[in-house]
C-alpha cells in the first residue's frame, strides 16, 4: 500500500531553515524523508524535496543541532528553526579498531585528552603527560633522573603478572616494554639499569588526541592486552585546515633538584665518636666503612680525612685518599667541619629544550603533514642526558572518490650519554652519597676524581672498602645507549557502496637499540674494569582487515563490523661481556682479560584473531553494542601439541540517552545511562610451556647446563576477565556543569602465576592457572565552568578515582603467595615481599620488624634492646585509597592559565634510603644524640614494665632502622603535588600580517613542572619505583636519585 | 557477488591457518629441553664445589672459628637466622640434587649413559649428607623431583636419610656396585674431581663410606663394616687421589673471594680461636692461610674473637690478619675439597683410637698430618710432630690432637669443621663476645624462612620436632 502510495501521490515540500537564537539561516543541513531520500539546504538555508503526503516524516540534521523531526501533514511549506545542542554531544572519539564512535552510543566510559592538554607542559617522558588529568589512570615515575621508565596502571593492579595497558597509535599497537640488562642478584657485577620504557617516545607535539579506554568493556575488541585497557592515540594529519599550515614550538625548562634528604649535620664520619683516616680501607681508626657516629663537626677538631694533604718526600702535595703515591706518610689533619649542602651541590641544573617544526597542506585529493621534534635534556644528574628525535609523516590520499589510503610513519631517534644504575650497590651514586656518604663530605674534593698520574687507572674517592667516587661513577661508568624506533602503518579503505566499506591495514613496531657498559679499573666491583654490549631488538607486526557493512531498518540503524588480525612479535636481547680489562681505558671486547661471557635470548609470539561487532541504534536514544572476538596465541602451544590455544570471549554495551527519550526538567541539559558486561582474555609470555637447561658458568672453558629453576606446564589455560560497568553522564545548566559517574567491577581468573614452591622441590616456582582476583572501583569526573562571561572564563575538572583488588582464591591450599619481590642483593632477609592470601589485597607488602606486645608496644630485653621478630607480617600496601587530579584553566581575553593538582590518598612505601640513611648516621632523624644514650620506648619482655634501660644512640638507631626489618622503614605514601602550571598570552594576527595568506597567531607561556609537594616522608619524591631483576615494583624507594622541578618557558607560532 | 565470496574466502584462509606453526613458534630456541648428562655433571660438581667453599669461607668458618667477621656479622654472633653474607646453604644442596637426579634419571632410562649411574648415586650421597648433617630432618625421598613428584615434599628423619634404601649408605654401596658391574666402553665425560677415572670414584666412595659410618657410630654400631672398608683398603690413600678440582688465578673459575669487592674480603680476619691453636702447636700454615697483621713489624699473627658486637665495638683493620693471598690475589692453590686422603686418614685415626678397627692410630695421625700439610702446599717442619702436635702431647687426648689437626685442614671445607665439633666436641671453642644465642655454640642450621611458608603442613612436623626451629635441638647422630 504504502509502496502504491510512492508511486502515486507524491508531493513536493518545501522552506527555510534557521537558527532558532539568531535567526540565522543555516546551509548544509540535511533534509530527509522516511525512504531515504535526502536533500541539504542551500546558502540560503532554503531546501526542496519530495515526500509522500500527510504521513511522511522529515528529519533536520545538523552537527551542533538538535536532530528535529516534523510529520509533513497537509503542508507543502515547512519552515524551521533548529535549536543548538550542548556541544560535546555530538563529539566524536576514537575507540576500539579506530572506528570513530560518538561518545552519546557509548555503553562504557571513554576519556579523552585533546593535543592542547597534553602540549601545555610537556615532559620527557610521554606518559608523565597524563599524570592527574584521567580519573584511575596512574602514573609513578622511575628513580633514574631524565629517561627513566614510567609505570602506567588503570583502574590498578588486577593481574598477578602483567598490568601494562595497550598503546595504540594510529590503529597500529606499539610496545611499551622496558627491558633490562642482564644481571645477577649477589653484591658484585653489573647492577640494573633503566633505559626507559617504549611509550616514552610518544612525541606529544604530533598528538592529536588519546582516548582511554578503561577496562574491558571498551577494549574487549582489542583482544588479549586490553584487559589493563587501551591507550589510543591518534595522530595529527592535514585535514584540519585547508592549504599550507606550519607550525614552529619551542621550550626551554630549567630543571632542579627536587626534594633532597634531610640531613643532620652535626656529626662526621666514624663510629663510637672516633675516626681517622689512614687508608680507606680498614687502616685508619673506622675508616673502612663510612657511618657518619664519629666525632663532632664544626667544633675545632682536627682529624685526617680523605681530602686532607699528604706532603711526599720529594715536596709534592697530594690528598690522603691517594693512597696509590705513598704509604706510611702521616696525613696532616684537618678542620672537621659540616657539608650541609653537600648532595645539594652535586646535583646540577639541568635544562631541557624541546623544539618542534611542522608543515601540513591539505589539497583536493589528499593531505599530508610532516614533523620535526627535537629534545635535548641535560638532567639535574651529571654526566646523565637525553636526546630524542622524532620525524613524523602522516599522509591521506584519495586515489578516487571511494578508496582512501592513509599512511602514518614515526622515526625515532634517542640516545644517551650515561644511564645511572638503579638499586641499592655501588654503582649507584647515591650508595655513595645518601646511605654511605659521611657528613664530613666535602664534596667539591670529589670532582678531581682520579690519583694523579694514574688516569685511567686507579680513581680517587673518600673510601676504598665499599664505595666508588660518584663523580667517578657517573662521567667515567657510564651506560650510554642508542635506540633506532619506526613505527607506523598504511591502510586502504574502500567503500564499495554507500553501506559496504573493507580496509586493510599493515602496521609495524621496530626498535633497535645498542647500549654499552664500561667500567674502569680500580671500580669497587671491577677491580680490573669491566666492560659489555647489549643488544636489544623488537619488531612487531600487526596485519587486519575489516568490513563493514551499515544500514537502517526504520527507526533501527544497523551497523556491522567483521575483522582478523594476524599479530607477530619478535624480541631478542644479547649481552657479551667481559668483567676484566686488559688494558685500562679500552673499552672493546677486543681488551677482554677473562673469558667472554654471553646471555642471549630470543622469543617469537604469533596471535591469530578473529572478531566482529554489531552495532545497533534505536532513534537516537538507545543504542546497543555486541562483540565477540576469538584469539589463537602461539604462547599456548607446547612443542608438541597446538590445543587449547584458541579462546573466545564476547561483550555487550548499551547506552540510553534519556534525555532525548523523554523530558526532562531544564537544568538537566542532557543525561545517558550506561551500562556493559565483557570478557577479556589474556596469554603469556613464549616458553612457559616447556621445561629447558640453561647455560651456566663454564669451567676450565668447558660448558655446564643446569635445569631451569621453574616446572612448566603443558596444559596452561588463558587468563579470563570478565567485567560489569555501570555509568551516567549528566550535564546541567546546558552543559555547563557535568558528572560522569562509573562503578566497575571486575573479575579475573585462571591467572598465569610463576606459584613460588619450596625450593626442596628441586625448583623455586611453578607456571600455573589459578587465583581469582576482584576489582572493584569508582570513577567520577566533575567538571564546569564557574565563570562565564565575555571575557574571562574558569574551566574546572575534577577527576577521582578508587580501586580495591581483593583476591577470591589462589591456586594453594591455604598461605600466602609471593607474586614479587624487592631485595637488597641476594639476601633473603633484606627483603619486601609482595603477598597475596585469600581476602586480602594486590599490593599488600610483607616484611619483618621488632617484636611487639598485644597493645602495639615494642618488646625489650634486658639490655635495653629490640627482639627481632622473623616472622613475615604484612607492613602496608601500596595502593591508593583513592585519587584525585583537579585541573582548572583560565581564560581572560588573551591571557590563558592553568593550574593541576594531583591528590594520591593513601598507600604506603618502604624506604630503603630511611633504613640506610639512619643505620649509617646521615639524615636528620639521627641528630638526638644524647651523651646518656638513648632509652628505648617500650616494655621489658620479662617484667612487662616501660623500659629504662639506655642504649648508646649509636646502638639504638642502628637497630631501630635496621634494614633487616622493613616495619621501621614504612612511610605513608599520600601526596598532594602542585604538578603543572602555565601563564600564557597568545597573539592573534589577522590574514596578511607579515605577507602570511591566513591568519596565524602566536602563544608565550611560563611553564612548570614537579612544582611542589606535601607528603609524609622528608626524603624523597613520594612516586618511587624500585627495580628488581627484570621488572618494576611499586612500594619501595630504592636509592632513589632526586626527580626534578622545572621552570621555563615556551613559544608557538601557528601560521 | 564476487565481494561475498571474497570476504568468505579470507575467513576460510584465515580459520584455516589459525594454528598452524604455533608449536615451532612456541619451542625456545635458547634452551634445549633435554642434555648430554656429562654436562650436568659438571655443573653438579662444579657449582656445588664453587658454592659450598664460598660458604666455608664467608659462614662454615665462622661457626667453626677458624675466622672472625667484622661488621655484618649476625651470623658470627649466632643469629643464624639473619644471615648477611652467605649462610643460605639450603638452596644450594636442592637445586643440585635436583639435577643430578637428571643425570640419575637418564643414566637408567639410556643404556648409552649408565656409565654416569655410579658416579651420580654416590655425589647423591654426599650432597644428602652434607644437607642433613646441618639441619637435621630435611625433606629427601620425596624431594627434588617437582616436575613428576610433589612440590611439598615431607621431612624424612636423618636416621632414614642414613639408613634406609636409596638412603645415604645404600646409595654409595650402589654407586660402587654400579660401576664395578659397568662393562661398556663409553668414558665418564664432565668429570672435573678424576677426568673420567672410575676406580678413583670408588676409592671416593669408600672415603665417604668411612666418614658416614664415623659421623653415625654415636648411634649405631659400624665397626664391622669400617673394619672389612679398611681392610679392603680400596680408599683414598694419597693427596693424588683426592676428590678434588682446582680453582684457577682468574675469572671465571677463581676463588670467590677474588670477585666480590675488597670490602667484602676485608671483612673477615683471623679468629682468635685459630690463632692460639696454630701458636701453640707452631703451625707454619698460619702464613698460608693468614696474612701478618697490617701493623705488624715483625710478621705477627693476631687473631678476633668471634661474634663481636660491631655497632659498640671499634675495631682497627690493621690490628687483626686478614685471610691470605692464596683466597684472593692468586686462588689457583685453592681446591674445592669434596673429601681428601687426610681426612680419610684422620677418621681412620678416630676409628683405631677408639677400637672400631684394628690399626695404628698414631701412625694414621702422623700420616694425616703429613697428608694435610702437603695438601696445604705447606712444608712440614721435622720437629712438628714432635712438639705440641705429638699424638700424646701433655694436657691433650689423642682424639683432641686428631680432631684438632683434622679442623686445622677443614678451613673453607663447607661446614665441616663445625660439624665435627658438634660430634666430638673438639678443638675447644670459645663463648662469642655479643652472643645472640645465649652465650650457646648452636648445633644445627636453621631451616629457610621460605620452606616454613612454602611448605608449610611438612614444615609444621620438623618444626615440632626441633622445639621450633631452634638452633640449640642437637641431628639425630649428636644426640
Amino acid at each position: 500500500m504504502l509502496f502504491t502510495g510512492i508511486i502515486c501521490s507524491q508531493t513536493t515540500i518545501s522552506g527555510v531553515v534557521t537558527d532558532k537564537n539568531s535567526g540565522e539561516k543555516l546551509p548544509y543541513v540535511s533534509v530527509s524523508n522516511q525512504n531515504e531520500s535526502g536533500t541539504t539546504t542551500d546558502e540560503n538555508g532554503f531546501y526542496t524535496i519530495t515526500a509522500t503526503p500527510v504521513s511522511d516524516v522529515l528529519t533536520f540534521s545538523y552537527l551542533g543541532y538538535k536532530t528535529t523531526r516534523i510529520t509533513v501533514g497537509n503542508k507543502t511549506t515547512i519552515n524551521i528553526s533548529l535549536e543548538e545542542e550542548a556541544t560535546n554531544l555530538n563529539e566524536v572519539v576514537v575507540t576500539a579498531l579506530g572506528l570513530n564512535r560518538k561518545t552519546k552510543e557509548l555503553g562504557y566510559v571513554v576519556q579523552e585528552l585533546k593535543a592542547k592538554e597534553l602540549t601545555e607542559v610537556k615532559t620527557a617522558n610521554f606518559l608523565d603527560n597524563l599524570s592527574g588529568k584521567l580519573a584511575g589512570v596512574t602514573i609513578s615515575q622511575g628513580a633514574t633522573g631524565v629517561g627513566s621508565s614510567s609505570k602506567i596502571t588503570i583502574r590498578g593492579e588486577a593481574s598477578f603478572s602483567n598490568n601494562n595497558p595497550l598503546f595504540i597509535v594510529d590503529g597500529t599497537p606499539i610496545n611499551n616494554n622496558t627491558v633490562f640488562n642482564f644481571t645477577n642478584e649477589a653484591a658484585a657485577g653489573f647492577q640494573e639499569i633503566d633505559f626507559g620504557n617504549g611509550a616514552m617516545e610518544v612525541n606529544p607535539d604530533d598528538i592529536e588526541s588519546v582516548t582511554v579506554l578503561k577496562g574491558p568493556s571498551a577494549a574487549a575488541l582489542y583482544g588479549t592486552r586490553a584487559s589493563n585497557g587501551v591507550i589510543v592515540i591518534q595522530t595529527k594529519d592535514g585535514t584540519k585546515k585547508k592549504g599550507l599550515g606550519i607550525s614552529i614550538n619551542s621550550s626551554i625548562t630549567i630543571d632542579t633538584a627536587f626534594r633532597l634528604p634531610e640531613f643532620q649535620n652535626e656529626f662526621g664520619q666514624g663510629n663510637s665518636g672516633n675516626f681517622e683516616y689512614v687508608d680507606g680501607l680498614g687502616g685508619g681508626t673506622n675508616d673502612n666503612i663510612t657511618y657518619s657516629w664519629g666525632p663532632r663537626l664544626d667544633a675545632g677538631n682536627l682529624i685526617a680525612q680523605f681530602d686532607s694533604p699528604v706532603t711526599l718526600p720529594d715536596g709534592t702535595i697530594v690528598r690522603g685518599g691517594d693512597t696509590s703515591l705513598y704509604s706510611g706518610l702521616p696525613i696532616t689533619p684537618t678542620l672537621f667541619k659540616s657539608n650541609p649542602d653537600n648532595l645539594k651541590d652535586f646535583y646540577q641544573t639541568g635544562v631541557t629544550t624541546i623544539n618542534n617544526v611542522s608543515i601540513n597542506d591539505s589539497f583536493d585529493r589528499g593531505s599530508y603533514r610532516l614533523s620535526f621534534t627535537d629534545l635535548d635534556s641535560e638532567s639535574i644528574i651529571p654526566g646523565v642526558n637525553l636526546e630524542r628525535k622524532t620525524v613524523a609523516l602522516k599522509l591521506n590520499f584519495n586515489p578516487t572518490e571511494k578508496t582512501k589510503i592513509t599512511s602514518s610513519v614515526s622515526y625515532v631517534n634517542s640516545g644517551s650519554d650515561n644511564r645511572p644504575s638503579n638499586g641499592y650497590g655501588s654503582e649507584n651514586a647515591n650508595y655513595s652519597l645518601v646511605a654511605w656518604g659521611p657528613r664530613s663530605l666535602n664534596i667539591d674534593s670529589l670532582r678531581d676524581y682520579w690519583q694523579p698520574g694514574l688516569e685511567n687507572v686507579q680513581q680517587y674517592s673518600f673510601n676504598y672498602t665499599f664505595f666508588d667516587n660518584p663523580f667517578f661513577i657517573l662521567y667515567e661508568n657510564t651506560n650510554s645507549f642508542n635506540r633506532d624506533r619506526v613505527f607506523g602503518n598504511i591502510t586502504v579503505n574502500h567503500k564499495f557502496t554507500d553501506k559496504l566499506s573493507v580496509s586493510l591495514r599493515s602496521g609495524m613496531d621496530y626498535s633497535s637499540e645498542k647500549r654499552r657498559f664500561k667500567r674502569n679499573f680500580s671500580s669497587n666491583r671491577f677491580k680490573n674494569g669491566a666492560y659489555a654490549e647489549h643488544d636489544v631488538f623488537y619488531r612487531e607486526v600487526n596485519t587486519d582487515f575489516l568490513v563493514n557493512y551499515t544500514n537502517n531498518f526504520g527507526d533501527v540503524s544497523f551497523d556491522v563490523s567483521l575483522g582478523g588480525n594476524r599479530l607477530d612479535q619478535t624480541a631478542s636481547t644479547k649481552q657479551l661481556q667481559t668483567t676484566n680489562l686488559a688494558q685500562p681505558g679500552i673499552f672493546s671486547l677486543n681488551n677482554a682479560a677473562s673469558p667472554i661471557e654471553a646471555f642471549q635470548f630470543d622469543s617469537k609470539k604469533r596471535i591469530n584473531s578473529l572478531y566482529g561487532i554489531a552495532k545497533f541504534g534505536y532513534k537516537d536514544y538507545l543504542y546497543l553494542d555486541i562483540t565477540g572476538r576469538n584469539d589463537w596465541s602461539s604462547a599456548l602451544a607446547t612443542p608438541f601439541s597446538v590445543d587449547g590455544t584458541s579462546f573466545f570471549y564476547p561483550s555487550v554495551s548499551t547506552s540510553f540517552i534519556l534525555s532525548n527519550a523523554t523530558e526532562l526538567p531544564e537544568i538537566i541539559s542532557f543525561a545517558k545511562l550506561r551500562a556493559s558486561v565483557a570478557q577479556v582474555g589474556n596469554d603469556t609470555n613464549p616458553y612457559q610451556t616447556s621445561g629447558a637447561f640453561v647455560s651456566q658458568t663454564t669451567f676450565n672453558g668447558q660448558a655446564t647446563f643446569s635445569n631451569q629453576d621453574f616446572i612448566p606446564n603443558a596444559n596452561l589455560k588463558p587468563e579470563i576477565t570478565t567485567s560489569y560497568e555501570v555509568g551516567a553522564d549528566l550535564r546541567f545548566f546546558k552543559d555547563r556543569l557535568n558528572i560522569d559517574f562509573t562503578y566497575y567491577n571486575a573479575t579475573t581468573k585462571d591467572q598465569i602465576i610463576s606459584l613460588p614452591i619450596a625450593i626442596s622441590s628441586g625448583y623455586n616456582q611453578q607456571v600455573v592457572n589459578g587465583g581469582k582476583v576482584n576489582t572493584t572501583g569508582v570513577e567520577i569526573i566533575l567538571g564546569g565552568t564557574p565563570i562565564r562571561n565575555e571575557n574571562f572564563r574558569w574551566n574546572t575538572t575534577f577527576n577521582f578515582a578508587t580501586n580495591k583488588s581483593i583476591i577470591k582464591d589462589l591456586p594453594q591450599e591455604d598461605g600466602r603467595l609471593t607474586l614479587a619481590f624487592s631485595r637488597i642483593y641476594n639476601s633473603a632477609n633484606q627483603t619486601v615481599f609482595f603477598q597475596v592470601e585469600e581476602g586480602g589485597q594486590v599490593g599488600d607488602m610483607y616484611g619483618t620488624g621488632y617484636t611487639k606486645n598485644a597493645d602495639g608496644e615494642f618488646v625489650l630485653d634486658d639490655n635495653g634492646r629490640y627482639i627481632a621478630n622473623n616472622e613475615l607480617i604484612k607492613i602496608g600496601n601500596y595502593n591508593p585509597d583513592f585519587t584525585l587530579g583537579w585541573n582548572n584553566n583560565f581564560t581572560y581575553k588573551n591571557f590563558n592559565a592553568s593550574i593541576l593538582f594531583d591528590w594520591r590518598q593513601g598507600g604506603e612505601i618502604v624506604s630503603r634510603t630511611r633504613a640506610l640513611g639512619n643505620v649509617g648516621g646521615q639524615l636528620a632523624e639521627t641528630s638526638f644524640r644524647p651523651d646518656a644514650g638513648i632509652v628505648a620506648q617500650g616494655v621489658n619482655v620479662n617484667t612487662g614494665q616501660p623500659n629504662t634501660v639506655a642504649v648508646s644512640a649509636e646502638s639504638y638507631y642502628r637497630q631501630f632502622y635496621d634494614r633487616n626489618h622493613e616495619e621501621n622503614n614504612v612511610y605513608d605514601a599520600s601526596y598532594l603535588k602542585l604538578r603543572q602550571f602555565s601563564i600564557g598570552y597568545t597573539l592573534n594576527f589577522n590574514p596578511g600580517f607579515m605577507g602570511l595568506k591566513d591568519e596565524s597567531t602566536m602563544n608565550l607561556s611560563l611553564i612548570g613542572n614537579n612544582l611542589f609537594v606535601i607528603t609524609e616522608n622528608p626524603h624523597f619524591d613520594p612516586e618511587q619505583l624500585a627495580v628488581q631483576g627484570n621488572g618494576f615494583v611499586s612500594g619501595v624507594e630504592d636509592m632513589s636519585y632526586a626527580t626534578s622541578r622545572s621552570l621555563g618557558f615556551k613559544v608557538g607560532f601557528n601560521f | 557477488m564476487k565481494k561475498i565470496i571474497y570476504i568468505v574466502a579470507i575467513f576460510a584462509f584465515t580459520l584455516a591457518s589459525c594454528t598452524t606453526d604455533f608449536s615451532d613458534i612456541n619451542t625456545n630456541p635458547n634452551a634445549p629441553v633435554s642434555v648430554q648428562p656429562s654436562l650436568l655433571l659438571r655443573q653438579v660438581i662444579y657449582d656445588f664445589g664453587e658454592q659450598m667453599s664460598y660458604e666455608g669461607f664467608v659462614a662454615g668458618d665462622l661457626l667453626s672459628q677458624h675466622r672472625t667477621a667484622l661488621d655484618f656479622n649476625l651470623f658470627d654472633r649466632h643469629d643464624l637466622k639473619s644471615p648477611q653474607l652467605g649462610g643460605n646453604p639450603w638452596p644450594i644442596f636442592f637445586t643440585n640434587l635436583r639435577d643430578n637426579e637428571i643425570i640419575l634419571k637418564q643414566s637408567r632410562e639410556t643404556p648409552a649413559f649408565a656409565v654416569y649411574e655410579g658416579p651420580s648415586l654416590i655425589l647423591k650421597a654426599y650432597m644428602a649428607a652434607g644437607l642433613t648433617d646441618l639441619f637435621g630432618d630435611v625433606p629427601y625421598f620425596e624431594a627434588f623431583n617437582g616436575v613428576e613428584g610433589t612440590v611439598t615434599p615431607k621431612y624424612d628423619l636423618q636416621e632414614d636419610i642414613y639408613q634406609n634404601e636409596n638412603g645415604i649408605l645404600d646409595n654409595l654401596d650402589k654407586g660402587i656396585a654400579a660401576i664395578n658391574a659397568y662393562t661398556g666402553s663409553i668414558p665418564l665425560e664432565g668429570d672435573i674431581l678424576y677426568s673420567g677415572d672410575l676406580d678413583a670414584w670408588v676409592r671416593f666412595a669408600n672415603s665417604l663410606k668411612i666418614k658416614y659410618l664415623i659421623r653415625i657410630s654415636g648411634k649405631v654400631n659400624v665397626a664391622i663394616q669400617l673394619q672389612s672398608i679398611f681392610d679392603a683398603g680400596n680408599y683414598i690413600t694419597t693427596n693424588s687421589q683426592n676428590a678434588i678440582f682446582d680453582f684457577t688465578n682468574s675469572e671465571p673459575n677463581s676463588f670467590r673471594l677474588a670477585q666480590l669487592r675488597i670490602g667484602d674480603f676485608n671483612n673477615f680476619v683471623l679468629s682468635e680461636t685459630m690463632e692460639e691453636i696454630l701458636i701453640n702447636l707452631n703451625d707454619d700454615r698460619i702464613s698460608t692461610f693468614f696474612r701478618p697483621f697490617a701493623n705488624s713489624n715483625s710478621g705477627d699473627f693476631n687473631g678476633l674473637i668471634n661474634g663481636i658486637n660491631s655497632s659498640t665495638t671499634t675495631i682497627s683493620l690493621s690490628d687483626y690478619s686478614l685471610a691470605g693471598t692464596a683466597f684472593r690475589e692468586d686462588t689457583s692453590t685453592l681446591d674445592a675439597n669434596f673429601i681428601t686422603a687426610w681426612e680419610t686418614t684422620f677418621l681412620l685415626a678416630e676409628a683405631a683410637q677408639k677400637g672400631l678397627i684394628i690399626a695404628n692410630p698414631q701412625t694414621l695421625y702422623n700420616n694425616g698430618v703429613t697428608q694435610a700439610f702437603e695438601y696445604w702446599n705447606t712444608n712440614l717442619p721435622a720437629t712438628y710432630l714432635a712438639g705440641n702436635a705429638n699424638f700424646n702431647a701433655a694436657g691433650t687426648s689423642p682424639l683432641e690432637q686428631i680432631i684438632t689437626q683434622k679442623w686445622i685442614a677443614s678451613i673453607i671445607n663447607g661446614y665441616e669443621g663445625w660439624i665435627e665439633f658438634r660430634r666430638t666436641g673438639f678443638p675447644e671453642f670459645k663463648t662469642v663476645s655479643a652472643s645472640l644465642n645465649n652465650g650457646l655454640i648452636p648445633v644445627r642450621m636453621p631451616y629457610p624462612a621460605e620452606a616454613a611458608s612454602l611448605n608449610a603442613e611438612n614444615y609444621k612436623v620438623a618444626e615440632t620436632a626441633t622445639n621450633g626451629n631452634s638452633l640449640d635441638v642437637k641431628v639425630w647422630w649428636n644426640e
